[in-house]
């Protein structure tokens, strides 16, 4: 069936559907048929991490990954995070640490953090590196992208209590 | 760099999918993490007719621990092994190498099965297996089988699973009480495949090495069992010097392939030096 | 003595660096963040436009071969496709590629007749999807009679016939050779108590930005009119040229930019893959989107890294005075030639480093292989100069005895020898390099560091400890694309590279800059924004800033040779002062003061020494905008406050016609110490970082927190040159890492856990502030260092650095050699 068929799911909150052959991928349909182009495609082949967003609360490459199997799936991307007057704690430290340059990598760094943070609000230093590291930046050197989910994971804290 | 065209079925049950691969046969690839298929069809590398997507498949995705034996499904998440208590307690080599393997979104997608499938000479886990004296439960519509990890990968990226059958299962025996593991690795960078990796078990028997197994990745077309190191260092006392003396056994007649990454010296340089460290580790943590 | 060869021009500086700043030196977040947080950048695939169709290339297998046939007719019989184009019909509608070269080696968008290296285009598909596309060149049948594949460096120097890849500049792969002394070479080396000679290589890496380049094109067949949205640098400096090469006149050619997922120098010009949309979307009659995929861009992107060969010798005396240097370089460029030797042009600015070394003589060797060809990265040549002096030094330091430090101190130039003209007759601004050597060895306990070196070593663990002092040049004047050319080949000798913005006062007082060069993925709206906020005491978040295309955009280089903040500060400095001006006048007749009697104050312009006599910005603005006739009748006092200003290179001379003098081309000079500490594991190979401070001078910071970025995210850039990246072509030129899985950026677990940075500020008394560059020094300052810490790691076991990378692979390599020879 290599037909088009239609895949249903939530995409950061909301219902949303679009038809999608078989082997289009879950990046470019994220990025063609949502128009969600926050999400970036840097290599196509698993490495970079540029494409990584949230599929059911768990980081995924969304190059590596059919849109067909994200059908009644839960997805979360970049633009699912908080708007300029909005922001995200994580997206609001990356801006006070200067944890980003160019900004291609950026969503796969923020959804990685996502992950890790939701999933180990306490997680310290070596946590941090050990989920940025599957993402490629090739700007800041990482070490500011440390510092901000650093300082995220303590404001969340903070404002968790 | 996107997939070429491909029938696509997303099976609901294990006979469904059975039936799929039943009737496609070479033409199907089987879709389960999609980790390493997914950038070979991106690539352009394979061409199937038929993808088979069993990760809507109920009950597969487990890893336990019954009566002694560990088993994972076919659809258990490396994740869910990295975290797995069973593991820990079933397979402490496991337990050691898994760390090594890739990185955190590729953990959430990948199977454990799927890895072993493609057998990946650099893979970890393939090694794993073989030094555990694995069985790989492989069903088809005809019937099921099971494969000692021996007689499993039987060459550069295959395996001895045909075209119709699907690994099920990972089946292991619990190590022994008081089995010490070992796992070291160099790879180009941390998360990649490995240049070269060794593992090793033992359990100290009345202060000698015992049941030693010593298994490398990325030294050849698929994962090695180093037989001669563990035959040097059976029976004898832990030391430095037997463990440097069985990590040289390791690389006797060794022909490791070469890459532009690691030449067969390199390799060969390495398969020494990780072999007697992870014959170190595994000895100091017997208990 | 070379100082008297010609004049030093006059600075035009006219804002002096301050003790003070409103809005200069602070670490403001960064201007261009939300949007990019949020994912509403435009990058160069996010463009979409209606109707649009996407294309692929099929990429040559060979690397060298004549393509005798192609049959398109299946690609064109799939469903879903569009066109398909061989490079012989689109030779017919689309010229050459823009080529810098003097005589140019011609490059076609798609190869017609040959192809010179794995990946070049054969023939491109428009479809309706890329998929389609992708499928449709998988049914493109090609032809090819392969033609010997020159790989090796030293080959090309000798091959001839069937392997010379462009005969139209005659029978050998050589493109250029010359040599140039600048300065008493023989006398210098006569002198001489010691001579170091060491052969050493350079390694072909390249930027390789994780996003590629794409462009997506419309061509209007009602005006004839080409738009092209492109991650293009310098689009309002050469982008003309692609107009050119689509036929057009270059009014009917607008190139729109798009946000860049980083550059390092690998998007400065993008032509290729333009003209290629621009082609196929003419062919289509539709828009069409190009963008290279991974392999594209790794195979085929026209932007790897210099890749030498040298032969370097530095002469010195007795007590460690350095005197001369000679170098002997041959560079593999790779299949064309697009900035000729311009990568050592931009070398000859700094080629005898921080030292006072009175001569140099290059010979200099280009030749032409069956790779990708050379384009920019970070530090566009000069970084490897660096990396080649610092090992004559350390290799002298070793032979003499003396200690690397104190090796530096006797011959770094001394703070008041600037503005310095160095051998090749480029300037050095300014400097105070022993400051910055003193501020790295405050910041790092060596002492400490040699002690758990010795103790280490007791333990069988190699610790090493290197240093680099080295220049960054910056603010590229154009010669040094030309200078080494033949003089009766002088190519396009142009030398302006002007910087220019336009400045909007909204009437409530609020600013809009206009820049004419893209976000390329560092900060040019940051800067002209703090630098506007200095001149204006605007707050800066009362200032926006868009970015011209090509349609509205007027003369200037953009990004590239760490040229763009202190460019962009002549600019905006010369705008505001235009805007400063006629507010102040606009605010005389509402105070009803002289002009020279008002100043600015935070948001205001008051009477000076009447404390609330004053209008605020707001009120000045909406006075110029709307109440034209409450001003005297003048007929300069127009309505609004806009003003438009181009700032050429603050401080540049022509080369002389013999070349023995450059000229001043790359004259604001940075300055840098790099101190790594490693450990080398050598058993397996493998290098971890244990501590690394990285000390750069910079001049007048406009914002330290994003100058601190440049420098980490250049080191780890530099750390991959030293350690993990390397283009790897077989003998048969085929290349074996063309992908992110196999070409090693480095991951956050292989850089240090914290590089350490530290500034010193020496103001450039050329440049508005005193500001300096700053965007490739990090690349510039690590490779030497490390490989110096690595060397002293290994001292033990006599082993020399003297290539890169020093992959796992390699250094074991050296390792088992010295233990077989009982090192």
């Amino acid at each position: 069936m290599t037909t088009p068929r239609t895949v249903e799911l939530v995409v950061n909150g909301e219902p949303r559907a679009a038809d999608a052959e078989p082997r289009m991928l879950l990046s470019d349909f994220l990025r063609e048929k949502l128009a969600l182009t926050g999400t970036h495609v840097g290599c196509e082949h698993g490495v970079c991490g540029a494409c990584t967003v949230l599929v059911d609360g768990e980081s995924v490459r969304s190059c590596l990954m059919l849109a067909v199997q994200a059908q009644g799936a839960e997805v979360r991307t970049i633009e699912g995070l908080g708007s300029a007057d909005d922001m995200h704690p994580l997206q609001e430290a990356f801006w006070e640490k200067h944890g980003l340059q160019c900004g291609f990598c950026t969503p796969g760094m923020l959804m990685s953090a996502v992950e890790l943070l939701e999933s180990n609000p306490t997680a310290g230093r070596d946590e941090i590196r050990e989920a940025i590291s599957s993402t490629l930046c090739r700007c800041t050197g990482y070490q500011t992208i440390v510092e901000a989910v650093q300082a995220a994971a303590e404001k969340m804290q903070g404002e968790g209590q | 760099m996107k997939p070429p065209p491909f029938d696509y079925h997303c099976p609901e049950t294990l006979d469904e999918a059975l039936a799929l691969l039943a009737e496609h046969g070479e033409g199907a690839k089987v879709l389960a993490g999609g980790q390493s298929l997914v950038p070979m069809l991106n690539l352009r590398a394979l061409h199937p007719a038929v993808l088979i997507d069993i990760n809507r498949l109920p009950g597969l995705d487990h890893v336990s621990l019954e009566d002694g034996r560990l088993r994972i499904g076919a659809l258990a998440r490396h994740r869910a092994v990295l975290e797995s208590a069973a593991v820990r307690e079933a397979s402490p080599l496991m337990a050691e190498a898994y760390p090594y393997v890739s990185h955190g979104p590729i953990r959430n997608r990948g199977t454990l099965c799927g890895n072993l499938c493609h057998n990946d000479p650099a893979s970890e886990m393939p090694a794993v297996v073989l030094a555990s004296d694995a069985e790989m439960v492989l069903q088809s519509a005809s019937g099921t089988r099971s494969v000692g990890a021996g007689d499993f990968f039987t060459g550069m990226l295959s395996t001895a699973a045909r075209a119709d059958e699907l690994l099920v299962e990972v089946r292991m025996p619990q190590a022994p009480a008081g089995q010490g593991a070992g796992f070291h690795e160099v790879s180009p960078r941390k998360g990649d495949f490995a240049y070269v990796a060794a593992g090793a078990t033992m359990t100290l028997d009345g202060g000698t090495c015992s049941g030693v197994r010593i298994v490398c990745a990325g030294v050849g077309d698929g994962p090695h069992r180093a037989r001669a190191a563990e035959d040097a260092l059976e029976g004898a006392a832990p030391g430095e010097d037997a463990f440097r003396q069985a990590a040289e056994a390791a690389t006797e007649g060794l022909d490791p392939g070469e890459d532009f990454h690691a030449d067969a010296d390199y390799r060969r340089d390495l398969v020494c030096s990780l072999t007697r460290r992870a014959l170190a580790d595994a000895a100091s943590r017997c208990h | 003595m070379t100082r008297e060869r010609h004049y030093i021009p006059e600075s035009r500086q006219r804002e002096k660096p301050k003790s003070k700043y409103f809005a200069i030196g602070h670490s403001m977040k960064r201007v261009e963040d939300t949007r990019l947080l949020t994912g509403s950048g435009t990058y160069a695939d996010d463009v979409s436009l209606p109707n649009m169709a996407h294309a692929a290339v099929l990429r040559s297998p060979h690397a060298h071969a004549r393509i005798v046939a192609i049959d398109k007719s299946k690609a064109e019989a799939l469903p879903g496709v569009i066109c398909v184009m061989t490079g012989a019909e689109a030779a017919e509608v689309t010229g050459p590629c823009a080529d810098f070269s003097s005589p140019p080696t011609p490059q076609h968008c798609i190869a017609v007749d040959k192809v010179r290296h794995v990946g070049e285009a054969v023939a491109a598909v428009v479809a309706e999807s890329r998929y389609i596309a992708e499928d449709a060149c998988e049914l493109i049948e090609v032809e090819y009679d392969p033609l010997p594949a020159v790989v090796d460096i030293e080959d090309a120097l000798t091959s001839s016939g069937d392997a010379v890849l462009h005969p139209g500049r005659g029978d050998s792969n050589v493109a250029m050779q010359r040599t140039i002394e600048f300065g008493p070479v023989d006398d210098d080396f006569a002198q001489a108590d010691l001579v170091i000679e060491r052969r050493l290589r350079w390694p072909r890496s390249g930027g390789t930005p994780i996003e590629t380049v794409g462009a997506t094109a419309h061509y209007d067949r009602g005006t004839g009119k080409f738009t092209i949205h492109a991650n293009t640098s310098m689009y309002n400096y050469v982008g003309w040229l692609i107009a050119v090469s689509l036929k057009v006149d270059p009014h009917r050619l607008n190139i729109v930019p798009t946000d860049a997922g980083g550059s390092f120098g690998s998007k400065l010009f993008c032509h290729k893959v333009c003209t290629l949309a621009g082609t196929l979307a003419r062919a289509a009659g539709r828009p069409v989107k190009y963008l290279e995929d991974r392999i594209d861009n790794m195979t085929s992107g026209d932007a790897h890294g210099s890749d030498r060969l040298y032969d370097a010798r530095l002469a010195l005396k007795r007590d460690g005075t350095m005197l001369s240097m000679r170098l002997k370089v041959v560079d593999d460029y790779g299949a064309y030639f697009q900035y000729g030797v311009g990568q050592h042009g931009n070398a000859m600015a700094q080629v005898t480093g921080p030292y006072k070394i009175n001569s140099v003589e290059v010979d200099l060797t280009a030749v032409l292989t069956n790779k990708c060809q050379q384009g920019a990265y970070r530090g566009f040549g000069s970084e490897v100069g660096n990396f080649v002096i610092e090992r004559l030094v350390d290799a002298a330091c070793e032979e003499f005895g003396i200690d690397p430090i104190e090796m530096r101190r006797r011959n770094l130039i001394e703070q008041d020898q600037f503005p310095y003209i160095m051998p090749t007759g480029n300037m050095y601004d300014s400097g105070n390099y022993q400051a910055v050597l003193d501020e790295a060895l405050g910041m790092i306990d060596i002492e400490g560091w040699r002690k758990k070196q010795a103790a280490a070593r007791e333990q069988g663990r190699y610790i090493g400890i290197g240093i680099s002092t080295c220049q960054e040049r910056s603010v590229f004047s154009a010669t040094e694309f030309w200078m080494w050319n033949p003089n009766e080949t002088p190519g396009f000798t142009l030398s302006s590279s002007p910087e220019s913005v336009s400045v909007n006062i909204d009437p409530t007082g609020k600013a809009f800059i206009t820049l004419n060069a893209p976000f390329w993925g560092n900060s040019p709206e940051t800067m002209a924004v703090q630098v506007l906020a200095e001149k204006l005491e605007m707050d800066p978040a009362d200032i926006s800033v868009g970015y011209a295309d090509s349609d509205k955009g007027f003369n200037s280089s953009g990004p590239g040779g760490s040229r763009f903040t202190v460019m962009i500060a002549g600019a905006v400095s010369g705008a505001a002062d235009v805007i400063k001006e006629k507010m102040l006048r606009v605010a005389s007749h509402m105070l009803e003061a002289d002009p020279s009697d008002l100043e600015f104050r935070a948001g205001s312009i008051g009477v000076q020494g009447v404390p609330g006599k004053e209008k605020t910005l707001a009120e000045v603005a909406l006075h110029a905008h709307y109440f034209r006739l409450d001003l005297p009748e003048d007929h300069d006092l127009t309505s609004g406050i806009d003003a438009a200003y181009v700032y050429d290179h603050p401080v540049t001379t022509m080369p002389s016609e013999d070349r023995t003098d450059l000229g001043i081309f790359y004259p604001i000079v940075g300055h840098m110490c790099h101190i790594p500490v490693v450990e080398v594991d050598v058993e397996t190979g493998k290098i971890d970082f244990l501590d690394y401070v990285a000390v750069h001078d910079c001049g007048t910071m406009v914002n330290p927190m994003t100058l601190a970025g440049h420098v980490r995210g250049g080191t780890v850039n530099g750390i991959g040159s030293a350690l993990y990246e390397h283009f790897h072509y077989d003998e048969s030129g085929q290349l074996h890492n063309a992908l992110l899985s196999d070409y090693l950026h480095p991951t956050l677990m292989e850089t240090p856990v914290d590089i350490r940075v530290g500034h010193v500020e020496t103001p450039s008394p050329f440049t508005e502030y005193g500001i300096k560059g700053g965007g490739e020094g990090g690349r510039m300052g690590a490779p030497p260092a490390i490989a110096a810490a690595v060397e002293d790691a290994l001292k033990p076991l006599g082993i020399k650095v003297d290539s890169l990378p020093l992959t796992p692979k390699v250094l074991r390599g050296m390792i088992r050699e010295a233990e077989a020879n009982g090192g």
